[in-house]
């Protein structure tokens, strides 16, 4: 995957962040991960990629994160399965962004979510992943992209 | 029958029209009997008619003779007595020879002769004895006939009157008994008719209950293996109608195939319309109406088929995506001329053209392997093991900084120069080695670093770039590393001479030297200098790793260093009074404490002050007046600090400012010191000093430069 194609994800998830919230989403440094230790906070939205390409994305994020996601857009109801809810709207505003921007060379599929900092997320193990940090209003969340 | 082709249906058919002939046959017999029984009703009742026309004469008669004598006479009975007379004799004569007579009610109606010889027997002695009593009635009734005549009729009446009924009684008994028989007839008839259209039907039944229930087990036969064809095949099978419907009978496979539960009855179009261009629909479509709708052969339109490899990408679990081949096979079902189906074979093909991109990606790793090959096989395999450890350390000190997430100016300056010193040494030492393609891919790293550096705004996402080709880097590794194991492999399997001991210190020296030597020939090509390395002190190889490590790369960005900014062209050696070829002297020293000293001398121009204040004052490392004051051992110092470069122009040998900053960090990383010494002009000599191990600090300690 290409420093254009990392872009596309970066830049669709930042837009969300502004549009959303009206707060813009720090990017940090980008760095490659290690597929056994890699960044899974309690909120985790998988999409998975194949094609020219396989392999999955993935944006997890701390519940507080998207506490204030919804609390910032008017939203009082903050129990878990709202926020769930959040994760799973920002993976498929991933996805069905992506979908548009990479043509049929990607086929993205459906997201999942999944809860809890204790989940195994599967990635390809033969690839370095990018790890994208994201900071938006003092929380952390992550980018994950282990295509091959 | 009848020119139709009946095939299996011949059986029943014949059966049928029997049945029907019987029924028929009773039909035909009923109405012809019926009509006969009518006929002999109405005959009975002519008969009976006889009787009582016998009476009526007899009775006329008499009143006739008891009116003679009187004044006023009856005219009516005579023409009574006439008429009585005239039927009885019609009737009479159409009973034995068939004729017309007229009925109850006055009409005519003809009878046929009867043909019963008992009848007829009666009627023939009727006819005796009625001729001469009709005869004296035609006397008695003749115009003028006197008493005499009358008396005579009377008189032949009361003789055969009683014989007259009992004939006619008897012709009426024996017609009621020939009108019973046929009734009695008819009824064997329809018992027979029926009995034998029911016999038929039973037969049919019988027959085509065992016949249906054979074509059952047949049928049932028949679907049972279909059923278990379409069931167990793994290729997708199903009828395609002219509406590109899937039928309703396919196999199981084809679920699968297509992803969806109920294929069956489903548009084929539809269902392939999300995984396949618009295009491969359209054609798919023109392709289909080719085969259903047109007179051309299938062979030669099947090469136009566009779904003879079609990708499917779909979801098999929330969060994985898949992609799976089909590939879809057309043939013709006919009735007769008429396409009427298409009959669709789906093989998934996923495995194959698995195979065939594996295939494919091999060939070109292997393209690719091949120059890399080239390159290194020239290198010693100790030594690349070597470069291949201190590699992936390199680009892991490189994660490392990526990795840490410190914000702000400051912090990505550090960064840049912590990953670009990293990478110069890495440059170094993949070139020292003659990987040139390696050494230019940490060039293009290099390249961007510079271009991040001039960022004013600077922020973590800017370093995208960075971090993709960091990735690049360390596939670059694992390809050298994947062709190193397959040299060390064919190695293995070539020699056949037992291997150089490892003690052999002068060899194992000769191999460094060589190679610093075939670095700088390299270098000094590129740059049209001409250079001679010397060699004295310790075999390196009898230094620990890290220490080893140190000197290759510190020597190696020495050597580099001394060319491009130290050694002058042959010819203007040759007018300062020096020989054409630079000297580069290396001597390498175990000190008195355990360390190493190291010495590395060129007989170059040596350090020019003045293009080190004019380029420290260009990139901004010194202001105006700062560089204005500061003194020579200030600013040889400087030769040392990130980005410092008086070369104008960045190329894969210098220009990056990188090289002694990154020894600067080697040394001083290992506790060590550096300490220059030189004349303008005539020399540059660095002396490098690495504690022993034991003295080594865990963190870096504070650095300490002498110029």
């Amino acid at each position: 995957m290409d420093e254009e194609q990392l872009r596309i994800f970066v830049t669709i998830l930042q837009n969300y962040f502004e549009q959303q919230t009206l707060r813009a989403a720090e990017v940090g440094t980008p760095f490659l991960g290690e597929p056994s230790a890699l960044p899974v906070f309690d909120y985790t939205a998988v999409i998975g990629i194949s094609g020219v390409r396989r392999g999955c994305v993935y944006f997890t994020a701390p519940g507080e994160l998207l506490r204030d996601v919804l609390l910032r857009v008017g939203e009082p109801n903050v129990a878990e399965a709202n926020l769930a809810d959040l994760a799973g709207e920002i993976a498929n505003t991933i996805s069905g962004n992506a979908r548009r921007d990479f043509g049929p060379d990607f086929m993205i599929s459906v997201p999942v979510v999944m809860r809890g900092r204790g989940q195994s997320i599967q990635v390809p193990r033969d690839a370095k992943p990018y790890v994208i940090p994201l900071r938006w209003s003092k929380h952390l969340a992550a980018l994950v992209v282990s295509v091959r | 029958m009848f020119g139709i082709d009946l095939g299996k249906y011949r059986t029943l058919v014949v059966s049928i029209f029997l049945f029907l002939l019987f029924d028929l046959g009773v039909l035909v017999l009923n109405f012809v009997i019926s009509s006969e029984i009518a006929q002999d009703a109405e005959a009975v009742n002519l008969a009976g008619r006889q009787r009582m026309l016998s009476q009526r004469t007899a009775k006329a008669a008499l009143q006739i003779e008891k009116q003679a004598g009187s004044e006023t006479p009856d005219p009516r009975l005579p023409a009574e007595l006439a008429l009585a007379a005239d039927t009885f004799e019609r009737t009479l004569h159409a009973f034995r020879n068939g004729g017309e007579t007229v009925s109850g009610g006055g009409k005519p109606i003809l009878l046929a002769r009867l043909d019963d010889a008992a009848a007829q027997d009666i009627l023939t002695r009727t006819d005796a004895v009625w001729a001469p009593y009709r005869k004296a009635m035609q006397a008695a009734l003749a115009p003028g006939a006197g008493a005499e005549t009358v008396a005579a009729m009377v008189g032949r009446a009361e003789d055969t009157n009683l014989q007259l009924l009992g004939l006619m009684n008897e012709l009426t008994t024996r017609m009621e008994a020939i009108a019973a028989s046929k009734a009695n007839n008819l009824r064997m008839v329809q018992v027979g008719g029926i009995s034998l259209a029911t016999i038929n039907f039973v037969i049919i039944l019988v027959h085509f209950i065992g016949h249906l229930r054979r074509a059952d087990r047949e049928l049932e036969s028949a679907r049972k293996q279909t059923d278990d064809i379409l069931r167990t095949t793994q290729e997708g099978l199903f009828l395609l109608d002219p509406e590109y419907r899937i039928g309703t009978q396919h196999s199981r496979a084809l679920a699968g195939m297509l992803g969806t539960g109920q294929p069956g009855g489903a548009n084929l179009l539809d269902l392939l319309r999300p995984v396949v261009s618009q295009k491969t629909l359209d054609t798919a479509r023109e392709y289909l109406d080719l085969l259903l709708k047109h007179e051309v052969k299938e062979k030669l339109v099947a090469s136009l088929n566009p779904l003879d490899r079609v990708e499917i990408n779909m979801s098999e679990a929330p969060g994985i995506a898949s992609q799976r081949y089909l590939k879809f096979a057309f043939n013709r079902v006919k009735e007769g001329k008429r396409v009427t189906h298409l009959l669709v074979t789906a093989n998934d093909i996923t495995r194959r053209v698995q195979l065939e991109q594996d295939l494919k990606e091999s060939e070109e790793r292997s393209a690719n392997q091949m120059s890399m090959l080239v390159e290194l096989l020239r290198v010693d395999p100790a030594a690349m093991q070597e470069f291949l450890a201190g590699a992936g350390s390199a680009l892991d000190g490189m994660n490392a900084l990526l990795k840490d997430q410190t914000e702000g100016r400051e912090a990505h300056g550090a960064r840049i120069n912590g990953i670009y010193r990293i990478a110069h040494r890495l440059k170094g030492d993949a070139a020292g080695l003659g990987l040139s393609s390696l050494a230019g891919n940490v060039h293009a790293l290099e390249t961007q670093l510079s271009e991040l550096r001039e960022r004013s705004d600077l922020m973590g996402e800017h370093f995208l770039p960075v971090t993709v080709r960091v990735k690049a880097l360390f596939a670059d590794l694992e390809a050298i590393q994947s062709v190193v194991t397959r040299v060390a492999a064919m190695r293995a399997a070539v020699v056949v001479d037992p291997p150089r001991p490892a003690a052999d210190a002068q060899a194992q020296a000769l191999q460094f030297v060589q190679r610093w030597r075939a670095y700088a020939t390299q270098i000094a090509q590129r740059r049209q200098k001409c250079v001679e390395l010397s060699y004295g002190g310790i075999d390196i190889a009898t230094l620990d790793a890290a220490q080893r490590e140190t000197i290759v790369g510190v020597v190696n960005q020495f050597i580099r260093n001394a060319i491009v900014h130290g050694i002058e062209s042959p010819d203007e050696r040759r007018v300062r009074g020096k020989p054409a070829a630079g000297q580069l002297s290396v001597y390498v020293m175990r000190n008195e404490e355990g360390g190493v000293d190291l010495s590395f001398r060129d007989d170059g121009q040596g350090i020019s002050t003045e293009r080190i204040r004019l380029a420290a004052l260009k990139s901004g490392l010194l202001s105006p007046e700062r560089a204005h004051t500061s003194t020579d051992r200030e600013l040889i110092a400087l030769i040392f600090a990130p980005g410092m470069s008086t070369q104008d122009h960045a190329d894969t040998d210098a220009g990056r400012g990188a090289g002694l900053d990154a020894v600067k960090e080697m040394v001083v990383g290992q506790g060590g010191r550096i300490r220059i010494g030189t004349t303008r002009g005539e020399y540059c000599h660095f002396r490098v000093t690495l504690p022993a191990a034991a003295a080594r600090p865990v963190q870096p300690a504070s650095e300490e430069i002498k110029a």
